[in-house]
């Protein structure tokens, strides 16, 4: 296994010192790769189809609408269509006072502002609580049409058994540091972000295609997730300090992290070049692009190919005894701390391919991992903390969950029902699906 | 901006409205986090919930400013309630869990366009503290003090207002750790199962801890606010609850004046830091040959960066903080 044999050093570093290194590496492999991070500001303005079926409203983006951005006094600063996502990006000079104008007559065949004084919003510089700011126009349909309602379920669906395999991926890790360690890793979103960013950086930055870098990418994701043990976690370990106040390391570390990659990479979201443009293949009712329907396929390959692995192999036998009783599995002669080692491996590198997946499947963006940690911890808590079984079935659930619930509530708050499902499994079985009760108390 | 400016701002922040309002809601933060070993992540919302009582008032009730204060208490209370009947019988990091996620889903709710009527959006709310500014017996515009201790008229009143809350809430934790009840509280930090032992309800007392704490952190939000004279949902996110952290532990948890002091320092450290890379990316980005070191707009990360490194060494190196006493950090037990 990749990173066994290394860290074995006798000489101790301090911790900054170590961190620094992690610092250097992180900026090293990313320093050239984004030089331009958000150095004006933006606006966005998104159009948005809403539909109203049986109280239910759901929102597909609208293309090709031109989109006028004038300064106060009636100068035009930029304009632009909105793309396949119905979004266009205009460039502004400053933090001032906009006018965004939407063209009515390019908007497709039946559709109509809801609201037809809103074709001009008026923004204030003060809304600009980052470089960026988002405008959304809603339409509606001017004739009865679209999709049927079994044909939104299984949309539905599908999207979600996409967002499943990737929240299952990112989370086996979370739940693996966590059974072998007891640590709760708030800054495992950084380890996926990392895989997203890393793959931005080779494929959109050098060009290489993603088939090539991604495995590439996986591997450094790996050696990420084993520096944060050897650079930090083994370290406090060793010094005696407590899980909570790793607990809060993990939450600086998370900070760090994320503002590295917000000082590289800007604060944009991005997209990955290979496959970004795709049409949709008509499967029956479902449309799906054959990116998504690859990534997802790959995933389910990855995925039960480790459930095999930890069920059959010697390693993933020894993986599941020391997150089930450390002193028990040490006693029995497992290297632990090995053990431990293999687990910030394979969790880095299943981190990271989530976040490419994550990647293809929407956009890069610094805060890509830690939008999706909340969910992950839905998923591991569900599944059983520190069963890495657990964090397979319950974040695939909580995937699918979330985008099946985008039916029933307005899309923006489509995760709410995830923290209903967190409170519920704490309230009636603390300890998820497959945990054991002795954890939890 | 020159250097002598900058050291008026740096010593300025130590006063500043936002070290009020960081101190506030650290001496919150302190009785679930440092008194009582609450691992609350979600002080945000907590925050939330007192600049959404006030907002709230002219929004959507249409009742007078103060009324927020009750409202926001309402708030708050629902709010432990929900986070703390799933988590406070479980292990500590569930608490982290949950809090971490309820406040991102309140920050979600308020900023919705769903419920724009109620929260106002992503623009929040703003023209409800007429009440408050006809208090004001200063002149807005004008600018009162000497330097570097200089205010306008605007933002004096809430210096004022928020020291003397400062003051109350600090007596009150005082107070409240001196009596029967905070002993118990800390038994529960030390010793879970001996204090329940003795007969007490475990849970009965973090929730009054997290409730109490809550309400504490409510007041923060509301001189944020009133400050700002806007509520804005992307004042509480999910790091601001971090950043107070940060400050708690940097003045010493389980300490009155270690809350104080260190969101003062917090933010002459921020302040600083953050005026000094902008004044030395000023003029164009800083460069070392052809090699960009930073620019403008990477400023706000690279302070961020430098609270989330700082956070991490202080939990490894000095837990206890400047003023905490280690024997007192009982946190390292579990």
């Amino acid at each position: 296994m990749l990173g066994n044999k290394q860290s074995q050093n006798s000489f101790v570093l301090k911790l900054a010192l170590a961190l620094f290194c992690g610092v250097g590496l992180i900026a090293g492999y990313a320093g050239s790769a984004v030089s331009a991070a958000a150095d004006d500001f933006e606006i966005i303005a998104s159009v948005q189809n809403q539909t109203l079926v049986n109280g239910v409203t759901s929102r597909v983006p609208v293309a090709g609408v031109s989109v006028t951005v004038t300064k106060i006094d009636g100068s035009v600063v930029g304009s632009g269509v909105t793309d396949e996502k119905g979004l266009c990006t205009v460039a502004v000079p400053s933090r001032d006072d906009y006018a965004i104008l939407i063209d009515q007559s390019t908007l497709p065949d039946g559709l109509v502002l809801i609201d037809a004084e809103k074709a001009s919003v008026t923004i204030s510089k003060d809304l600009f609580t980052t470089n960026t700011k988002r405008v959304t126009f809603f339409t509606g349909e001017g004739s009865a049409a679209g999709a049927t309602e079994t044909e939104r379920i299984l949309q539905r669906l599908a999207d979600g058994i996409r967002l499943g395999i990737i929240i299952a991926m990112c989370s086996v890790g979370l739940s693996l540091v966590f059974g072998t360690t007891g640590l709760t890793n708030f800054a495992h979103g950084e380890m996926v972000t990392f895989g997203g960013l890393m793959a931005f950086f080779f494929n959109v930055t050098l060009e290489i295609p993603i088939l090539i870098s991604g495995p590439v990418v996986i591997v450094l994701g790996g050696l990420f997730g084993l520096l944060f043990n050897w650079g930090i976690f083994a370290r406090l370990t060793k010094r005696g300090i407590g899980l909570i106040s790793q607990l809060v390391v993990t939450v600086g570390l998370s900070i760090m992290f994320r503002n590295i990659y917000l000082f590289q990479f800007g604060g944009r979201t991005k997209q990955l070049s290979s496959y970004s443009k795709q049409t949709n293949l008509e499967l029956g009712p479902i449309g799906i692009t054959p990116r998504d329907l690859t990534t997802a396929i790959l995933g389910v390959i990855i995925l039960v190919s480790v459930a095999l692995f930890l069920q059959r192999s010697r390693l993933g036998k020894a993986i599941r005894a020391v997150s089930d009783n450390v002193q028990l599995a040490s006693a029995t002669g497992i290297d632990t701390r090995k053990v431990i080692k293999l687990v910030w491996f394979a969790g880095g590198a299943l981190a990271a391919t989530g976040g490419i997946f994550r990647g293809l499947d929407e956009q890069v963006s610094f805060s890509m991992g830690s939008d999706l940690l909340f969910l992950m911890f839905a998923g591991i808590t569900l599944g059983g903390l520190g069963s890495a079984f657990g964090a397979l079935i319950g974040g695939f659930f909580i995937g699918i969950f979330v985008e099946m619930s985008s039916l029933f509530v307005p899309s923006e708050l489509k995760v709410a029902p995830a923290l209903f499902i967190l409170i519920v499994v704490l309230i009636v079985r603390p300890q998820g699906i497959l945990g054991k009760s002795q954890r939890v108390g | 901006m020159d250097w002598n400016q900058i050291f008026q701002n740096t010593v300025r922040a130590a006063v500043g409205v936002d070290a009020i309002y960081f101190a506030i809601a650290a001496l919150g933060l302190n009785i679930q986090f440092g008194y009582t070993g609450l691992v609350n992540f979600g002080q945000a919302a907590f925050m939330a919930c007192g600049s959404y009582g006030l907002g709230m008032t002219a929004q959507y009730f249409g009742i007078g400013l103060w009324w927020g204060i009750p409202l926001g208490i309402i708030f708050v209370i629902i709010l432990a309630l929900i986070v703390g009947i799933p988590t406070l019988r479980l292990r500590a990091d569930y608490l982290a869990i949950v809090t971490i996620a309820t406040a991102e889903i309140v920050r979600l709710f308020v900023r919705s366009v769903k419920f724009n009527k109620i929260f106002g959006g992503t623009e929040g709310i703003s023209n409800f503290s007429r009440d408050y500014r006809e208090l004001n017996p200063f002149e807005p515009g004008t600018t009162y003090g000497f330097a570097p201790f200089t205010f306008s008229g605007y933002t004096l009143i809430t210096v004022f207002v928020g020291w003397t809350l400062v003051a109350i809430f600090a007596f009150l934790v005082w107070q409240l750790m001196r009596s029967p009840w905070g002993r118990v509280i800390k038994g529960i930090r030390e010793d879970e199962d001996a204090v329940r032992s003795l007969g007490k309800n475990v849970y009965a007392y973090k929730m009054q801890s997290l409730i109490i704490g809550g309400i504490i952190g409510m007041f923060a939000g509301m001189v944020l606010s009133l400050d700002r004279g806007s509520v804005q949902p992307d004042n509480y996110s999910r790091d601001v609850t971090f950043y107070v952290l940060t400050a708690l532990v940097l003045g010493g948890l389980a300490k009155v004046s270690g809350s104080i002091v260190g969101s003062m320092l917090f933010w002459v450290l921020f302040v600083l830091s953050d005026n000094i890379l902008r004044e030395v990316t000023r003029n164009g980005p800083l460069r070392i040959g052809d090699f960009t070191i930073i620019q403008s707009t990477q400023v706000g990360a690279v302070n961020y960066m430098f609270v989330g490194i700082g956070l991490m060494l202080l939990m490894t190196y000095r837990p206890q903080g400047l003023f905490g006493n280690r024997k007192e950090m009982a946190l390292d037990g579990r």
